[in-house]
């Protein structure tokens, strides 16, 4: 249960101290505090104080750097944003996650929403309709990858596109993976896990 | 008179006209004989007097006398009894012509004897001419007298304007001497009429000559008519007073020409004076009797007036001599005519029959089959080939001749459009005038397959108004005079061009049609691919409709699958769901490829990889057993080269043949080939199977989206019209051939160059 509190607690904070990154990293406080010191594990110090501080990020990136599983950081548990116009779509994608421990979801019903919600929520994944009501689906890709906070976010485009050559735009816009609507439940639960390498 | 300058005609016309106004006027004897008539003493006493005023005539009608009464004393004769001896006419005749005579006699030795220089001096035989002019006055005497009811013919007029009728003659004789002389020579060579000769040569005729010649000698009215208009038809003259008395010295005129008495200078013989006897109203009967009482009559006149001393018997046998003549140049002018009236008649027979014969609208060929026909008609029998260029449409086209060649008994051996051979010249090109045979000769014998041996063949071009319509190559043995072979020739090239013409202006309706119906056929395509067009516009609206819902139904399906136990009916249920989702997919997504075909994305492929790999997939794509069980031969033309194609939709489209194929449940199997047409640069890709086949109602229709021949819910029916669509991508074609239980075999041709 404890473990469980500490993965509470450390999902909502955007700063660690290294006795927290020692925790999340299952390392020793001496290390992490080396790590800093040489800039492997980049920080600040707390003004006026010798007190190390490390950003959310900057500790997701060291993880993943050195091959330190992440989900500790992560409380155990893959952010998945589900963007989509249709709220039985919405629905569907949300049941099929949420039911599963491993993901926590949310959902946007417009573009604008999205790059709300990635902001705060800052998702492992959005599930991107092509078609939505304000913007389209490759717009709202190319605007979060323009954010170099969101390079490591994945997206996958559900369509009913067919053609070819407008799947290639889509991808090119910055999508890992589009997804054909309507599609197969495994063999996409397949393709979300593989992105999130869970 | 001389005239030695060569004026205009107009001038010389005017010169003549004035040359008779100078002449001296009738003495006022001659003057009041003509007037007066025998008709009450008075007029006898007047002419008494007015001779024996003149010495000259006095003495002149005495020896008349002497010669006309046998047993009468000359010294007892006065002059008084001389004209009532003589008779009224006699006198005056033998007045007037003294009288006339000296008018026109040029220096003459002897006034008193008026024959010696007309006929010594002089072309004109002026002492034959007074024998005619007695003749025509005796003759219409005569037959005035017979008809005594005929109050506008009194004998003594009729006498008077017969004798005076041709006196324009003398006047022009005595004008223009040698071009009179000319005109009369003409006139004896050509046997023809002396009054057109006399307007060719001299510029007018005696007629008018004597009509200004009255006005200047002031003759009576009648007599006037007479010189001017006697030869005129009698059914033309005008409506005169005396137009019976013009038309009976006409007809006079007429009788004594034929009988050949004296000489007239006309030779044409323009009707039957029994006919024109009757026209005139006059007895016919007179004019059958009149010969025999004109020649006494004559002779007892031309011995009183000693016309030239010979013995009256002699002339008459003189004039039957040159009757006899006269009649043998006549006939034999005659019969020239009659040959060449002949050979007219045949042309002009052959011309009416080809003409009854024609046919509106007919054909080049028929018209060629006509005149070859009219040919053997006209011309006889024999080889006949007609050459006809056909009017060049467009201008690369070349020249071609069509050749029809007949046989010997007129039946068709051959028609024939032949490339003419090299350097020929342009049958329109010919010179429709005289076109030179060996220019074209060889080229058209060298054409021609029947060229026996040595055979009289002859070109004879068909000529139109514009230029030679075709060429006639013949042997027939009966050619006509130039003029009547001119003549049916122009008929037949005519027809020829006309039939060409006709033939033209169908074939330019008859593409106007065809465009039409190529437009008609457009408007339908364009109909067609409009709807299609809008079918998809609605189709890829609606699959994305469809497409989030069906998406719902799916997934949620899907997630339900894998909650239950898939061993129980719930399971199996959800599993169901999930399928007929997918098969609900596919149709929507195949709606959306049809409304949006995507280009296809080209590279060089292995034809037999390609159909390897379409049959195999349509294997293990077709539900078992049947696809698999049936055997599919993929024969491939060996050598091919690689061909640049989408091998994805081509590979699409042959499946769909092939599954369309199969669901035919062919009785042994399916083949399908691959080859190259190299002459069209083509890559046919042919499936062909023995199955159930199609009617024509599912073969009109098996391209159309949608359509499908098996009930209703069991197929889509998009199969065919993507493979159309994909061949067409490729700027190919689908095509399909299929009778029922025979089999079906669908063609897909693509052009290799086509790189779009």
């Amino acid at each position: 249960m404890a473990d469980n509190d500490t993965q509470g607690e450390m999902r909502g904070k955007q700063v660690f101290t290294t006795g927290d990154a020692a925790d999340i990293c299952k390392l020793s406080q001496q290390t992490i505090i080396r790590c800093f010191d040489s800039g492997r594990l980049r920080g600040f110090r707390v003004p006026g104080s010798r007190f190390r501080r490390i950003p959310r990020e900057e500790l997701a990136r060291f993880m993943r750097e050195n091959n330190i599983p992440t989900d500790r950081l992560e409380g155990g548990q893959r952010r998945v944003l589900v963007v989509d116009d249709d709220a039985q779509i919405v629905e569907l994608f949300t049941d099929l996650l949420d039911g599963d421990e491993r993901f926590e979801v949310r959902s946007a019903c417009t573009g604008y929403d999205a790059g709300v919600i990635t902001e705060q929520f800052k998702p492992d994944l959005m599930i991107l309709d092509y078609m939505l009501p304000d913007i389209n689906g490759n717009v709202v890709c190319k605007t979060v990858r323009a954010n170099p906070a969101f390079t490591n976010m994945k997206i996958i485009i559900v369509s009913g596109v067919i053609n070819q050559s407008e799947i290639q735009t889509l991808l090119d816009a910055g999508a890992d993976e589009f997804v054909k609507k309507p599609f197969d439940v495994k063999s996409l639960m397949g393709q979300i896990e593989s992105l999130l390498e869970v | 008179m001389q005239i030695t300058a060569d004026p205009s005609k107009a001038q010389r016309i005017d010169m003549i006209l004035r040359e008779i106004d100078s002449l001296p006027t009738l003495p006022a004897i001659a003057m009041r004989l003509l007037t007066l008539t025998a008709s009450d003493d008075s007029s006898a006493n007047e002419v008494t007097e007015l001779i024996s005023s003149d010495p000259v005539m006095t003495g002149k009608i005495l020896s008349m006398c002497k010669r006309a009464s046998l047993g009468v004393r000359a010294d007892a004769v006065t002059i008084d009894k001389a004209v009532v001896l003589l008779g009224f006419e006699a006198v005056r005749m033998a007045v007037l012509s003294i009288k006339v005579f000296d008018v026109f006699d040029k220096p003459a030795p002897e006034p008193t004897d008026p024959d010696a220089t007309a006929a010594t001096n002089n072309t004109f035989d002026r002492v034959n001419f007074w024998r005619h002019s007695l003749a025509v006055g005796v003759a219409a005497e005569l037959i005035a007298t017979a008809h005594p009811d005929a109050r506008d013919l009194p004998r003594s007029e009729a006498f008077v304007c017969g004798l005076m009728h041709d006196m324009g003659k003398l006047a022009l004789d005595f004008i223009l001497p040698k071009a009179f002389a000319r005109v009369v020579e003409l006139t004896e060579l050509n046997n023809g009429n002396i009054a057109e000769l006399e307007r060719r040569v001299i510029g007018i005729d005696h007629h008018t000559a004597g009509k200004r010649l009255a006005e200047q000698w002031q003759l009576p009215r009648q007599i006037l008519d007479t010189m001017w208009m006697h030869s005129s038809s009698y059914e033309t003259l005008p409506r005169l007073e005396h137009r019976r008395l013009v038309g009976l010295i006409g007809l006079a005129d007429l009788i004594v020409r034929r009988q050949h008495i004296g000489y007239s200078g006309n030779f044409t013989f323009e009707r039957d004076p029994e006919q024109l006897a009757e026209v005139m109203g006059l007895n016919p009967k007179v004019i059958e009797t009149l010969g025999p009482k004109l020649y006494d009559e004559l002779q007892r006149r031309e011995g009183i007036l000693d016309l030239d001393g010979q013995p009256s018997r002699e002339l008459y046998l003189e004039s039957i001599q040159r009757a006899n003549q006269t009649l043998w140049r006549l006939n034999s002018a005659r019969e020239k005519r009659t040959r060449l009236a002949t050979v007219q008649s045949e042309v002009l027979d052959g011309i009416t029959a080809f003409f009854t014969a024609a046919t509106p609208g007919r054909t080049v060929q028929d018209a060629m089959d006509s005149v070859v026909a009219s040919a053997r008609a006209v011309l006889g029998k024999g080889y006949t080939a007609l050459i006809y260029e056909p009017p060049q449409h467009g201008e690369a086209a070349r020249a071609s001749w069509l050749i029809c060649e007949y046989d010997h008994e007129g039946a068709a051996t051959r028609s024939e459009l032949i490339a003419p051979p090299l350097h020929a010249p342009s049958l329109t090109t010919l010179d429709q005038a005289a076109p030179d045979p060996a220019a074209i000769m060889p080229w058209v014998v060298d054409a021609l397959t029947s060229n026996g041996d040595a055979r009289e063949i002859q070109m004879l071009p068909l000529n139109c108004a514009w230029g030679v319509a075709a060429v006639m190559v013949h042997d027939l043995p009966r050619l006509p005079p130039t003029k009547q072979l001119d003549a049916i020739t122009s008929c037949w090239g005519a027809a020829i061009a006309s039939a060409s013409q006709h033939e033209d202006a169908r074939r330019l309706g008859e593409e106007l049609a065809q465009t039409n119906r190529a437009l008609a056929e457009a408007q339908d395509r364009l109909l067609h691919s409009e709807s299609m067009a809008r079918l998809g516009e609605m189709a890829a609206g609606a699959a994305h409709e469809m497409n989030n819902p069906l998406a719902v139904i799916s997934g949620r399906s899907q997630m339900l699958a894998m909650s239950i136990d898939p061993g129980s009916k719930n399971g199996q249920a959800a599993k169901t769901i999930v399928e007929q989702c997918k098969r609900l997919t596919d149709l929507i997504t195949s709606l959306r490829m049809f409304a949006e075909p995507p280009e296809p994305e080209r590279r060089s492929c292995d034809i037999g990889t390609v159909l390897d790999d379409a049959v195999r997939r349509t294997r293990s794509d077709s539900p078992k057993p049947t696809g698999a069980q049936i055997a599919i031969s993929v024969k491939v033309q060996s050598g091919l080269p690689t061909v640049s194609l989408d091998p994805d939709q081509i590979g699409l489209a042959i499946r769909e043949l092939l599954l369309n194929a199969v669901q035919s449940s062919p009785r042994s199997s399916i083949t399908i080939t691959g080859r190259i047409d190299t002459d069209d640069q083509l890559l046919v890709i042919q499936v062909s199977d023995d199955g159930g086949g199609m009617n024509g109602y599912t073969l009109a229709h098996a391209m159309d989206p949608f359509f499908s021949a098996k009930p209703a819910g069991r197929q889509a029916g998009m199969g065919l019209s993507r493979a159309k669509q994909l061949v067409e991508s490729h700027g190919g074609q689908l095509g399909l051939r299929s009778a029922p239980n025979v089999g079906t075999v669908a063609t897909m041709s693509i052009p290799l160059d086509s790189q779009e």
